[in-house]
């Protein structure tokens, strides 16, 4: 393999990999999961490593392998997993205090990867329908039909008396007064 | 009123807690290089040739093997590299590896002989280039290689006689007339190799120690008959079992198979079933349940399998798996429309299982 291949590869990486990291936890909900998701991507970033470089957005194109990666993953154990070898850190979950959350993590959960990654998409990665049909390589009435199924499903399962957010008022569905990520893959 | 819920719940999610990382980037980086040398097999780029011809160049490749480096005479002298391997003999193999390290598993293209080593993982690549693959660049600074370009940084102690360069984190060397090797070494890159005097002594060790001239033959769990001759086997990759090399995926190919550089990866061949058989895992699975794909099971000559179409990149893709044939798990992969012999049919009339007993295995893949 050629030295600059390499050095590129690990520059990139380590200045990608936190982004790369969250987007994975948020997609599994689970940071080891995470982690065995970000290693199986970072190994078909390098095996395609000339079309990222050559790609106008190296980061959508990462992202995009990782979120195809993490549906992949779900759908068809035919792909070989990648199984991480290093010990299974004992951190904590991420601290939850409000039943409504668990509520709304379970709900999310529950949801198929394609319905999870359409929402992660649309709403933690802030990208459009068009971007987003890219990204899973589909039409944007896909993401549209996806999103609404996802959502719906979310509300069903949460009850009619879970509309307000974790620790703030409820808005009108379609406000987007989320602050955007600016480190995100 | 669910969307900024879900908002919140990702970012808290994305900013909780994340422990320590597990992520191995030199992990990544090494089973990359092992996945691209193992999926490289299909971008050789050489059209695929009428089989006979091809076979007797094999065959007498194989019966003149080169000389062992050692004995070879300075870099522009001394025997020829092979022009071609042999894709059924493993006759490049590591003479020496450190303490706890061995061979791990390896492959044979015609032009190239690859292999990894190491306790686990890969730690040490190996890749050796057959006869006029590789061509030092005009300044003399570096190495071209199929889908490798070497840069050379610093000139390294002779290997067995012929010049050597340190590149970055590997070692190439001149083993042959016209043939070159390269070494990866688990180390970062060139600035912890330069300090790190055991590695760089190592890496000696095991490229003045490698041999060219091993006759060691892969051992297929599977035999192929009634086949015409125009087919042949190709691209092998094999795993180092205790005491034999077991040949665990290789193509078939035929004077009609064509290479697609755009689809997948690093593109596929048609018309060139892909084979895996190997020991069936204690959880071996199918997997028949993907929605994207038609998937018939069946039984075929007493196996359950498999069979599942999708179109991959635009080209139809058909894959027939048997997770559970006589403790053997295996896999075909065909693409296009109009392959010579379906999946289906070459399982069903072409190919027999050997079992589980190596003692079974042959060495003659096409009977």
């Amino acid at each position: 393999m050629s030295l600059s291949r390499d050095a590129e590869y690990c520059e990139y990486v380590a200045a990608r990999m936190s982004s790369l990291r969250r987007l994975a936890a948020v997609l599994c909900d689970d940071w080891q999961r995470a982690d065995d998701l970000v290693q199986a991507t970072l190994i078909k970033l390098y095996v395609r490593w000339s079309r990222v470089r050559a790609a106008d957005h190296p980061d959508a194109y990462a992202r995009t392998v990782l979120v195809r990666e993490f549906i992949q993953e779900r759908r068809s154990l035919w792909v070989k997993r990648v199984s991480l070898v290093g010990r299974v850190s004992d951190s904590p979950a991420a601290a939850v205090d409000h039943d409504v959350v668990l509520d709304l993590r379970a709900a999310v959960a529950a949801l198929p990867a394609r319905q999870r990654a359409t929402l992660v998409l649309r709403f933690y990665c802030d990208l459009n329908v068009d971007q987003c049909a890219e990204v899973l390589g589909c039409s944007p009435g896909t993401v549209k039909s996806q999103t609404a199924r996802a959502l719906g499903a979310v509300r069903r399962a949460l009850g009619p008396g879970h509309d307000a957010g974790p620790g703030e008022p409820a808005r009108r569905a379609g406000g987007d007064t989320t602050p955007t990520r600016s480190d995100r893959p | 009123m669910t969307e900024p819920q879900v908002r919140e719940l990702f970012n808290q999610i994305a900013d909780g807690e994340a422990g320590p990382s597990r992520v191995d980037t030199q992990l990544a980086l090494r089973r990359g290089r092992a996945r691209l040398r193992r999926r490289r097999v299909c971008l050789a780029g050489a059209p695929v040739v009428a089989a006979a011809t091809v076979a007797i160049v094999a065959l007498a490749v194989a019966a003149s093997p080169v000389r062992p480096a050692g004995q070879a005479a300075a870099a522009g002298g001394g025997p020829a590299a092979p022009r071609q391997f042999n894709p059924l003999v493993a006759s490049v193999t590591f003479g020496w590896l450190p303490a706890g390290e061995s061979l791990l598993s390896g492959g044979i293209t015609r032009t190239e002989s690859y292999m990894d080593a190491g306790p686990i993982g890969p730690d040490w690549s190996l890749d050796v280039y057959a006869r006029g693959q590789c061509h030092l660049t005009g300044s003399a600074s570096g190495l071209n290689c199929p889908q490798s370009k070497l840069q050379f940084s610093q000139r390294a102690p002779d290997v067995a006689g012929h010049r050597a360069f340190w590149t970055g984190a590997g070692i190439a060397w001149q083993y042959a007339r016209g043939g070159w090797a390269w070494l990866s070494i688990p180390v970062p890159n060139f600035s912890a190799l330069r300090h790190d005097k055991d590695m760089q002594r190592k890496a000696l060790k095991i490229a003045r120690h490698v041999r060219y001239d091993a006759t060691t033959p892969l051992m297929f769990p599977a035999q192929l008959s009634g086949l015409t001759s125009q087919w042949r086997i190709d691209n092998t990759y094999y795993e180092a079992d205790p005491g034999l090399l077991r040949a665990d995926q290789y193509m078939l190919t035929t004077g009609s198979s064509r290479f697609h550089p755009h689809v997948g990866d690093l593109g596929v061949w048609t018309d060139a079933p892909y084979i895996q058989v190997h020991p069936a895992p204690r959880d071996g699975t199918c997997t028949p349940h993907d929605p994207a794909s038609e998937n018939t099971s069946e039984i075929i000559n007493g196996y359950r399998v498999v069979l599942k179409r999708m179109p991959i990149g635009g080209l139809p893709h058909q894959e027939l798996c048997g997770a559970h044939a006589d403790g053997l798990w295996f896999d075909i992969e065909e693409f296009g429309a109009h392959p010579s012999i379906d999946a289906a049919s070459l399982f069903r009339q072409h190919l027999r299982l050997l079992g589980t007993n190596p003692a079974n295995w042959t060495k003659n893949p096409i009977g």
